[in-house]
């Protein structure tokens, strides 16, 4: 204990000597999250002879506070223009956006940094803390817990829905249908691909997320002469508001906690994502919130519930990355092949003889959390000011980067005309009322609900009974149960609570 | 008494466009795996199964607030003169446009024709020294961060082939 106390104190000390590496980092890891098509996975693929060239501790530093940022970043757009640079961030606009609108940009930007930051910091620590009981949670988690996780995110249509709950559901059923395109997992039967090669692999991510925010967004604010509501009072870039959302997140510190916890739980098992953990985090933070009514309508709650989830995960996928070789997403895998080219063997036996990569990692991690958190926060005050740009040149600056952020990752120009076309989806589900969220979550729940049924499925030779064959699944499915349940009977409750009031 | 605000009608024409386009997806997409295997069908069938019901039954409701003069056929909060005078019919021209081009002209040239051409539809024309001036900024700043500092995947065009023979040459 005292000799990794020892180890834990040396690392600290020496990745703060690196902050010449993290700050300009986090400066880039913003900009590229914000922009949708630019992950971290992807700079550092693009980044990769630089990577590769620099040591192995700088290496680790640059990679990890990228990662860590380009996390973060994803936010900014989501909360200020209603565009998630990631489908990690997909759930930060529903109450992001609407405060922004209302002038409470810098408020939101700063509960959405502390709610980061923090979120980021403290799973890092429990990570760090419980690694080999967190490690284990990828063996428990089969195809029929999947499932339930799947069904946990996918409930938050059905929240969406509460506001009009026939058009949410046909949102959320028609998005499930078009994440349903793509060749089957089992025999690669071509569906719904409208003879489209590129869509065998399923509808690409980013297309869809770019048309149904972006482009439908940029259609949408034309209308108007900036985003802010002209009754909203105009206001030059001040302290107070950002120690406002600073003062609104802390105060909200346990909600904070429990929904980083979730983001790390997810974050653990390989192959789940910040996407869902950011939905399910959402979901149960309005489930359980006492104000159920505010979500959706700018409540800080709603923001700080998806945006301390998705950092949580940041940490869970450095577990089974390190512990066990088995990278948690598509940054930790790349992260894998740097390590590996510099000679590192990841599994147990890494923190025995390299204690100070495995540690270092973790570390590299919270220092930048503490170093984002310190040179974002100030920021607040001037990105805010993002809502107050005339649309007209707004409008078409989004069009323009985040179109061309729809070819980077598979590079069709399909792509592009893909987004565009989930744009004119995005724009009439928009104007008729329907929630261009709930069409997101099933593009991206969908195909993953269904790999899983299908696993479930095939194991059990068709028995759907397999569902319910598991202890912890069975676990999950009373806790979803619950969870769907709860709002229902809270909310009969005090529908008889206040018709109590007036009789007495 | 003041005089009570009259609720404009529900344009019901422009809300059934999504679960109408809901219904010929999925009848289309059920076309597709008729004869395919279960694993291909089934949870198809299964979402689409709902998604036909939850359609069939908004599609009945409008039939019953149409029977009720509680709202018309209209498609106005969809389409309507609004489009044309705020520029929007143009900036989809405009888009349209960019996606088209960018893989001939690059995205340097295609960015910075739009850019200047969009902004000038929104502006109704106006300012047209300065929107040329920031769309020649803004999409050199573009080329030089992602092209030119991280050799971003992005289409390029002549401009870009040119830039990269004369940095190469010194």
């Amino acid at each position: 204990m005292g000799e990794t106390a020892t180890i834990l104190t040396e690392v600290f000390f020496e990745t703060i000597a690196y902050w010449w590496v993290i700050v300009p980092t986090i400066f880039l890891g913003l900009i590229v999250g914000g922009i949708p098509g630019f992950s971290a996975a992807n700079t550092i693929i693009i980044l990769m002879p630089l990577t590769l060239a620099m040591d192995l501790e700088t290496g680790i530093v640059f990679m990890v506070s990228l990662y860590c940022a380009a996390r973060m970043g994803a936010g900014i757009p989501a909360i200020l223009v209603n565009i998630p640079g990631t489908a990690g961030a997909a759930a930060t606009p529903l109450d992001g956006y609407p405060m922004a609108k209302a002038g409470k940009g810098q408020q939101a930007l700063s509960i959405s940094f502390v709610a980061s930051c923090i979120g980021g910091l403290l799973t890092t620590i429990i990570a760090l803390a419980t690694m080999p009981i967190l490690a284990r949670v990828g063996f428990y988690m089969h195809s029929v817990e999947m499932i339930v996780v799947m069904l946990f995110g996918i409930s938050l249509i059905a929240s969406i829905a509460a506001q009009d709950l026939l058009k949410g559901l046909i949102a959320g059923f028609f998005g499930l249908m078009i994440g349903s395109i793509g060749t089957d997992v089992v025999y690669a039967t071509p569906r719904g691909t409208m003879g489209f090669l590129e869509l065998y692999d399923g509808v690409p991510l980013i297309p869809a997320l770019v048309g149904l925010f972006a482009v439908s967004e940029a259609f949408i604010i034309i209308e108007k002469r900036v985003i802010i509501s002209e009754d909203a009072e105009p206001k030059h870039p001040n302290w107070h508001d950002t120690i406002e959302g600073v003062g609104i997140a802390l105060k909200r510190w346990w909600h904070i906690v429990w929904t980083s916890v979730i983001g790390l739980a997810i974050g653990v098992v390989p192959g789940a994502g910040a996407s869902i953990a950011s939905f399910v985090a959402y979901q149960q933070s309005r489930t359980y919130s006492k104000t159920p009514e505010k979500y959706g309508t700018g409540h800080p709650e709603g923001l700080i519930a998806p945006e301390s989830a998705n950092n949580g995960v940041t940490s869970g996928t450095l577990v089974p990355l390190l512990v066990l070789g088995i990278p948690g997403g598509a940054t930790a895998a790349i992260m894998l092949v740097v390590m590996q080219f510099h000679g590192v063997s990841f599994g147990p036996a890494l923190f025995e003889n390299q204690p100070k990569v495995g540690y270092g990692m973790f570390m590299a991690m919270a220092v930048s959390y503490l170093i984002m958190f310190l040179t974002i926060l100030p920021l607040s005050r001037y990105m805010s000011h993002v809502t107050t740009i005339p649309t007209i040149y707004l409008a078409p600056l989004i069009i323009s980067f985040t179109l061309v952020g729809g070819f980077v990752p598979r590079e069709y120009m399909f792509d592009m005309y893909l987004a565009l076309c989930f744009g004119v989806l995005g724009y009439i589900a928009r104007r008729t009322g329907y929630h261009v969220a709930a069409i997101l979550i099933g593009v991206i729940l969908g195909p993953l609900l269904e790999r899983y049924f299908l696993l479930a499925l095939k194991k059990s030779d068709g028995d759907v009974f397999v569902l319910f064959s598991s202890t912890l699944g069975n676990i999950l499915w009373v806790s979803l149960f619950l969870s769907l349940m709860l709002p229902i009977i809270l909310k009969w409750r005090r529908a008889r609570r206040n018709e109590e009031v007036p009789a007495e | 008494m003041k005089p009570q605000k009259v609720e404009k009608s529900r344009q019901l024409g422009a809300e059934l466009v999504i679960p109408v386009m809901a219904i010929a997806f999925t009848l289309y997409y059920f076309s597709t795996i008729w004869n395919s295997p279960w694993t291909a069908q089934v949870s198809a069938f299964l979402v689409g199964g709902i998604l036909l019901l939850v359609c069939g039954i908004f599609i009945l409701n409008c039939v019953r607030m149409l029977a009720n003069r509680e709202g018309s056929l209209g498609f106005s909060t969809l389409v309507n003169r609004d489009d044309i005078r705020t520029g929007r019919i143009g900036f989809l021209g405009a888009t349209l446009g960019f996606c088209v081009l960018i893989d001939h002209l690059g995205f340097t040239l295609t960015t910075f024709l739009f850019l200047l051409v969009s902004m000038a539809i929104l502006g109704k024309g106006r300012r047209l020294a300065m929107i040329t001036g920031l769309a020649a900024v803004i999409s050199v700043a573009g080329w030089a961060l992602f092209i030119w500092a991280f050799d971003t995947r992005f289409p390029r065009g002549w401009f870009e082939i040119t830039m990269e023979a004369l940095l190469s040459n010194g």
